[in-house]
């Protein structure tokens, strides 16, 4: 694997030392159920497939990597649904990308339809319809998005986890809990946990619940020992008992000054203490795809990933059958995403969704100039 | 005995059960002894120095075992600090975890801060805010900590990530730990898990299992290898650094592990001999006594 150092930074979040495991989608996709074990995975094999360049040595950039310059004709005809991802594609932090708004309109009305993907977990899909509202696009209704904190209600769904009677802990904050109430789980834990302290003086110890049945581990930036103990009893304890994280992400623009510790810290502490892995339900698992082809019955083929990440939304596309943009817009660079160590290619990039219409932008610019 | 020079007794489920001595034990040491073998205890709870440790030693009526026999997981990652002369750096270490590990970097002069007082922080994460970092910190020592909490795993994130050759160091990685008698507690694996989550980055580790603490050992006291005996209750951490450091190993019965678990099909770490306790070291003197009688 000719892996450089920093090439093996751009699979931070996905990659731990003791669990890699190779993720073949053609083979697997067909026995993937929503049941499987999504892994942390790392996915060199569609990369090299697609015909990535890897001439060693020398600093030249990958010449394979398409930049999106005729959409209407490349794109657009062949898509029929958007998935994008939001951090870094629609919005930074808390401003709107410019020329979103639009965007997105004139998508509609083509008939496109979308959908939006976030690996943050804090809010519910109600929650950050809010925020899309606040950000002027209100056109967007809840059901188009697909959080993190979702995507964990609708896995316990599916695997109809209200009929086993049993609870689940929340290590996290109020969106998985707001999704949970949704599907009319039992559950506690989350933010009120974040001010408890477990008595370990001699003899003692922490009492937990037998019926969880499920921890279920999103960001949670009141993590504490007592939460992670707590974790820590009922997975190795309770027969049966299920470990879910909402994502594994490394690092991620909490504000937008700086990357902050991810999930992948929560989820990191829980393996630390149990061995185990957990069943993985945001991107790049297939469980959202899967979730939303079942439900909405659409064809792999005609969907597109659009997103600023090539380990997680890129690799979400290619990992799944989809097409993928990468936009500029977010975490990427264009010097990173050509760089001879990335095996991630995505069908083409662009600098913003807003490159969607850059033909009909040119062409409007060439007859004003005539 | 004929064969061993040297013994390596890890504490917890050997020495002492949470905060009792094991029956037998004091009296045990003193017969080794006073076959003039040589003897040290390893342990890989790094929330106390070799002097912290020293003080349960005499409480436990152990007062005949000096600092200097102690190799705490804290004193590993200070010996390794030493050893790999991070003092000259001029660089500073950032700590997560708690006393043990700040009372070793004192004793070999190296600048260091963050540890206990971290616990009560919590970062601004409002819009457009960010965590300061200290780019002078060249090495982040993870150890058991039960403060954990946000504010430490980004500022180790932020030091791990951006501070160009800044090191990862764990003391160790067990999984979970009888910090009481009633329980296992999650142990500094998910101290160091969180941080490896957050970098992708694998640490140096410097407690047991790693050969570090044998090699420091051998190294500095010109020891023999094949005359050394690890004595441990745990499978993984205790016996396995003595196959896997060519000791000579004993797994002992008065800790975690159980005699099905070892004889158990799916065990696959096997120790030259395993015993009750260490007090069966004399088994036989006991034996022929009571044979007499």
């Amino acid at each position: 694997m000719n892996l450089s150092k920093s090439a093996l930074t751009t699979f931070i979040g996905l990659v731990t030392a003791s669990s890699a495991s190779a993720f073949t989608p053609a083979a697997s996709r067909a026995a993937h159920s929503i049941a499987t074990r999504g892994r942390p995975n790392v996915v060199i094999k569609a990369a090299w497939s697609r015909g990535a360049s890897h001439v060693s040595g020398g600093t030249a950039l990958k010449a394979n990597v398409l930049k999106l310059t005729e959409p209407a004709k490349d794109l657009l005809p062949n898509v029929d649904v958007f998935i994008f991802d939001c951090d870094g594609v629609i919005w930074r932090g808390d401003s709107v990308i410019e020329g979103i708004p639009e965007t997105l309109a004139k998508l509609r009305s083509l008939g496109k339809k979308m959908y939006f993907v976030t690996n943050n977990s804090t809010k519910s899909r109600a929650g950050y319809k809010k925020k899309f509202d606040s950000l002027g696009l209100s056109d967007v209704p809840a059901e188009e998005i697909f959080s993190s904190s979702f995507a964990a209600a609708a896995y316990l769904e599916q695997t109809k986890f209200k009929d086993s009677g049993k609870k689940v802990y929340v290590i996290g904050e109020v969106g998985i809990q707001e999704e949970l109430d949704l599907i009319g789980v039992n559950h506690f834990g989350g933010p009120e946990d974040g001010a408890k302290k477990p008595d370990m003086g001699p003899g003692c110890k922490m009492d937990h619940d037998p019926d969880v049945g499920a921890v279920v581990v999103g960001f949670d930036r009141n993590i504490n020992y007592y939460k992670i103990q707590y974790a820590q009893l009922c997975i190795n304890e309770n027969p049966g008992c299920e470990f879910i994280a909402t994502n594994t992400d490394a690092v991620t623009h909490l504000t937008d000054a700086q990357e902050w510790a991810g999930n992948g810290s929560m989820v990191g502490a829980i393996k630390g203490c149990t061995g185990k892995d957990p069943t993985v339900v945001g991107k790049p698992s297939p469980l959202m795809i899967d979730y939303l082809c079942e439900k909405l019955g659409l064809d792999r083929g005609r969907i597109c990933m659009v997103g600023d990440r090539l380990d997680t939304d890129v690799l979400f596309g290619t990992d799944n059958g989809l097409k993928s943009v990468l936009v500029l817009s977010g975490v990427t660079s264009e010097e990173k995403l050509l760089s001879q160590e990335n095996t991630i290619t995505p069908d083409f990039y662009a600098d913003s969704i807003v490159d969607f219409f850059v033909d009909e932008t040119v062409a409007v610019e060439a007859e004003a100039k005539a | 005995l004929p064969n061993v020079d040297v013994f390596i007794f890890d504490c917890d489920g050997v020495i002492w059960r949470g905060d009792s001595v094991i029956e037998g034990i004091p009296e045990t040491l003193a017969k080794l002894r006073s076959l003039g073998k040589k003897m040290y205890f390893v342990t890989n709870n790094s929330t106390k120095s070799r002097a912290g440790y020293k003080k349960k030693f005499d409480s436990l009526g152990l007062s005949d075992v000096p600092a200097e026999e102690i190799f705490s997981s804290s004193f590993a990652a200070a010996a390794y600090l030493e050893q790999t002369k991070f003092k000259d750096s001029g660089k500073k270490v950032y700590v997560i975890g708690e006393v043990g590990i700040q009372e070793e970097l004192d004793l070999i002069g190296v600048d260091h801060f963050g540890g206990p007082e971290d616990g009560g922080k919590k970062p601004d994460m409002g819009p457009g805010c960010k965590l300061d970092h200290d780019p002078d910190v060249g090495a982040v020592v993870v150890g058991f900590d039960r403060n954990i909490n946000y504010y430490k795993i980004q500022y180790a994130q932020l030091c791990i990530n951006e501070n160009p050759g800044c090191e990862f160091i764990a003391t160790n990685t067990d999984a979970v730990t009888h910090l009481t008698d009633a329980q296992e507690w999650a142990g500094n694996g998910s101290m160091v898990g969180a941080i490896k989550g957050c970098t992708g980055k694998e640490p140096t580790v410097v407690g047991k299992p790693s050969p570090l603490m044998i090699d420091y050992l051998c190294e500095k006291l010109g020891l023999d290898r094949g005359r050394i005996c690890m004595v441990g209750d745990r499978l993984d951490t205790d016996v396995l650094f003595g196959t896997d450091n060519g000791l000579k190993s004993v797994l002992v019965l008065s800790g975690v592990t159980t005699e099905e678990k070892l004889l158990s099909q799916e065990n696959t770490i096997t120790p030259d001999f395993y015993a009750d306790s260490i007090v069966d070291f004399f088994v036989d003197e006991t034996a022929a006594v009571e044979a007499k009688a």
